[in-house]
């Protein structure tokens, strides 16, 4: 059971990072666009995103409940050190949870419009940068447990973990990685010159992405982050890594001829390989502190309670998956099953 | 004021806030549907109108409460990390079971808000059902494990150490059934008398008064019912708290003195240094009954408790008698709806609409004021004789900050909200002139 739990918190991040990541870059990339696309952008993302947009989030929730619930210890550990971090992307979530809705469901159209619109692009740039330096934290070696707080600087407990190069590094990283996603999703959901401007805005992504990575290691490797350097030492590692390199050439040529789906494959499974490179070098020791690493499995909930958990995630997931599938497919959100003629029009 | 004090009001007012929003987004599908349906049927545009108008109303309130719960989630953590990190194994279940229903709630939403015209209409219009059964769902999932921090159950407490832990034991633990019934009952009543009391200031207004009389009348309807039903319930909830935390029942009742025949106090002004209640309404014997079912038993006081196992007094008191008195009076305006549904004559008087206009608030007062006596009354323990509040607390300073800043960003997005209701309802009247 211990191994299904564990399966369903690595699916739920990993569909947190790819189906939220995509969701927020959707406004990073309407931040970044010229005024005329920044409208044909608004009016996309509420047909392909509006009936998943909800449920893309709960991904969070979930994982959020699922770490509570099984790693109490280590769920004690991101939750009291994280504080400050995870306090402003909650701001930065409510911001723009409300912003999307009330810019496409306020009744009078008028000038509060702008200020919706700013209030979502600027949130969605910010949310994952702010997701990003939390993580980072985890992973920095830089947070020092104690139980005694008046030994320590609020600033050294509090604050340092997550406020420094590295970690912007990483935030900005995972911004970059979203606004791909998101531009890379939407060449599917779009026609003719606005597919072609996603096609381009996809390429300008993959290659900020490509260049903060390069940044991220090199910057790590240099200071001595330990995440980085047993990163780069592990053979599995750097082969999932050396593997993904390799598939940004038919990446990139698939993006270039706007591929609806291959692009979208090829984007899915970028992330899937960097991922899993991070987390396998590493695994189970996923909290690096200054003094020790802290092992996922160490402070485990009792067997029962793992056993019941499963039991909820199953019928859950059964419940949910085949819905969720519907709706998406329902709205025509998965491309998979047609092979429309467009699509061989194409080539 | 200490980092505790703050940690405990910013979660009473997070939780305050998300449980509007989550009320109006469990209970707003059902009168949803209900308008829906009679569209199908009647194929009168009206219905179609009101549906639509009360969707848009849904989708901002559902976001709202997303939003708000998500926060939650993690300021549970945030800012009891000590608890979380022992009780969140064994309470884990009504969330994780809760996240699946936010889940299906947030699929049902998306056919019901995207599927007009795409989806068959009994389809579409069945996705709207879902939206209203998962919503309660979930409210009533997340009230046992608030009945479980007030009846902890399933699991062994033995040095220190919880051991022995059974989640279904703890999911249904002795609180959650009365608790859930109340607060499901709370929700109904809350919201439908606030919506019916917006429909009744736009009749008086004159605003199309036959949407707006219609609108009024599936409101209230659901209203009304829940609302003669909520006393009733509230007595089972007193009964369970009468056994189970006489600290609690005392402090709502601010007996100080233990007593055989207790009398009931209504009102009165709680003297916390002197021990003492002045200016009281005394009905005699009427505590025993009310808590025991027996005129002659005996009703442990204050005093009989520990100094430091005695919860504020006068709070919980007079949270307990708003709540009291405003069920009393609404349950007399429901009984006094389903009689004007009667007597026609009655909606022509503009008084009748006054009435209903004044009452929009007082159920989302109450359902406050209920909190209060339950989670204050609970004090000083955050699990019931295992752990106390002042244990769990973060330890980070500064609380002060972060409590504001919730206050500040709430408050905006509150106002916010009630601003965009203000232009959706101008905008359907506009729509129907
Ligand atoms: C519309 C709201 C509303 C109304 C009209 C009432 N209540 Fe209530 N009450 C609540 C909303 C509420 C609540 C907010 O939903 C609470 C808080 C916790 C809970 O389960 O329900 C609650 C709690 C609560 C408790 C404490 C339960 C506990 O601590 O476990 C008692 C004893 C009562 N109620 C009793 C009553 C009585 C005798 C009422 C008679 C008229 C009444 N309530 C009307
Ligand atoms: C008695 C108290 C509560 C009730 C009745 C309640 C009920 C609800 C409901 C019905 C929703 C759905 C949103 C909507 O339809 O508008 C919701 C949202 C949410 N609530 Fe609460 N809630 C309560 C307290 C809490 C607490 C204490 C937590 C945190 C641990 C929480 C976590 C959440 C979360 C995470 C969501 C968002 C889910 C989504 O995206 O749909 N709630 N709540
Ligand atoms: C949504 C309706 C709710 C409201 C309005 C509410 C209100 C409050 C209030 C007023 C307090 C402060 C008590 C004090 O410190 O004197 C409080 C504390 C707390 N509540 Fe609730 N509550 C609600 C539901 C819940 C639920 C469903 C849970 C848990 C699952 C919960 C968990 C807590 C916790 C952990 C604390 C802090 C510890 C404590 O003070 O005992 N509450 N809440």
């Amino acid at each position: 059971m211990l191994y299904l739990v564990l399966f369903f918190t690595l699916f739920s991040f990993l569909l947190y990072v790819l189906l939220g990541g995509a969701d927020f870059g959707a406004g990073i990339v309407e931040l970044f666009s010229s005024r005329e696309n920044k409208k044909i952008n608004r009016d996309t993302i509420y047909k392909v995103m509006g009936p998943v947009w909800e449920a893309n989030h709960i991904w969070l929730i979930i994982l959020i409940v699922i770490l509570w619930i099984a790693f109490p210890v280590y769920f004690n550990i991101i939750i009291i050190y994280l504080h400050i971090p995870l306090t402003l992307v909650l701001m930065g979530i409510t911001m723009r949870g409300v912003a999307f809705i009330f810019r496409h469901y306020d009744a009078v159209k008028d000038k509060s419009q702008y200020l919706y619109n700013a209030m979502f692009r600027i949130s969605s740039l910010i949310t994952p940068i702010f997701l990003g330096m939390s993580f980072s934290a985890l992973i920095g070696g830089k947070i020092t447990l104690t139980s005694d707080y008046s030994q320590h600087s609020f600033q050294e407990i509090f604050m340092f973990p997550w406020t420094n190069i590295f970690s912007l590094l990483v935030g900005l990283f995972y911004a970059a990685l979203c606004a791909f996603l998101a531009s890379t999703l939407l060449i599917g959901e779009s026609k003719g010159e606005i597919r072609q401007m996603y096609s381009r805005k996809s390429r300008i992504f993959t290659s900020v992405l490509v260049i903060l990575g390069f940044l991220l290691i090199a910057y790590g490797y240099i200071t001595e982050v330990a995440f980085i350097e047993d990163f780069i030492t592990n053979p599995v590692s750097i082969g999932a890594v050396l593997l993904s390199g390799v598939l940004l050439i038919p990446l990139w040529r698939s993006i270039k001829k706007q591929n609806r789906i291959g692009s979208r494959y090829l984007a899915g499974l970028q992330v899937i390989l960097i991922l899993f490179a991070a987390l396998y070098a590493h695994y189970p020791y996923i909290i690096i502190t200054a003094q020790k690493e802290v092992n996922l499995l160490e402070g485990v909930a009792p067997e029962s309670v793992i056993t019941t958990l499963g039991i909820s995630l199953i019928i859950g997931g059964l419940i949910i998956l085949p819905g969720l599938f519907h709706l998406m497919k329902s709205f025509k959100m998965i491309k998979v099953f047609e092979k429309d003629a467009e699509e061989a029009g194409d080539h | 004021m200490e980092n505790l004090d703050y940690a405990r009001l910013q979660m009473a007012f997070t939780l305050g806030f998300h449980i509007i929003f989550a009320c109006i987004g469990m209970v707003m599908p059902f009168f949803m549907i209900v308008a829906h349906r009679r569209w199908l049927k009647t194929k009168n545009p009206l219905y179609l109108k009101l549906t639509k108008a009360w969707l848009k109303g849904v989708a901002i309130f559902f976001v709202t409460g997303a939003v708000s719960g998500t926060a939650l989630s993690f300021e549970l953590g945030m800012l009891w990390p000590e608890f979380m990190k022992h009780a969140g194994p064994i309470i884990g279940m009504p969330f994780s079971l809760e996240g699946a229903a936010f889940f299906v709630e947030a699929i049902a939403l998306g056919f019901y808000l995207y599927g007009w015209n795409r989806l068959p209409e009994k389809f579409h219009w069945f996705t709207g059902v879902i939206i209203g059964i998962s919503g309660v769902a979930s409210g009533i999932l997340v009230v046992s494990a608030n009945g479980w921090m007030n009846a902890p159950s399933g699991f062994d407490y033995v040095d220190g150490d919880f051991i022995n832990i059974d989640p279904v034991k703890a999911l249904l633990n002795p609180a959650w059934f009365t608790q859930a019934l109340h607060m499901t009952l709370a929700a109904f009543v809350a919201t439908s008398f606030a919506v019916a009391g917006i429909h009744a200031y736009q009749v008086l207004r004159g605003n199309h008064p036959q949407l707006h009389k219609e609108a009024f009348k599936i409101a209230a309807f659901f209203g009304g019912i829940a609302a003669i039903l909520q006393p009733l319930s509230g007595d089972l909830s007193a009964k369970d708290v009468a056994e189970r935390q006489p600290a609690k029942l005392a402090a709502m009742e601010a007996h100080y003195e233990t007593e055989i025949g207790a009398p009931l106090f209504i009102g009165g002004v709680v003297d916390e240094e002197n021990k003492e209640v002045n200016h009281k309404i005394e009905i005699p014997n009427a505590l025993s009954f009310l808590a025991f079912g027996d005129f002659d038993a005996e009703v442990k006081g204050l005093n009989e408790f520990p100094e430091d196992e005695i919860p504020p007094v006068s709070i919980v008191h007079y949270a307990f008698q708003v709540m009291v008195g405003i069920g009393t009076l609404l349950m007399l305006s429901g009984l006094l709806f389903f009689i004007s549904l009667k007597k026609k004559s009655w909606s022509n008087n503009r008084k009748y609409w006054w009435f209903f206009m004044l009452l929009a608030p007082l159920g989302f007062v109450a359902l406050e004021a209920g909190w209060v006596v339950t989670e204050v009354g609970r004090q000083p323990w955050i699990i019931y004789q295992v752990m106390r509040t002042s244990e769990a607390v973060t330890p980070m300073p500064g609380m002060k900050f972060s409590f504001y800043m919730y206050v500040v960003v709430y408050i905006t997005l509150a106002f916010t909200v009630t601003w965009l209701m203000k232009r959706q309802i101008k905008a359907l009247n506009a729509d129907t002139k």
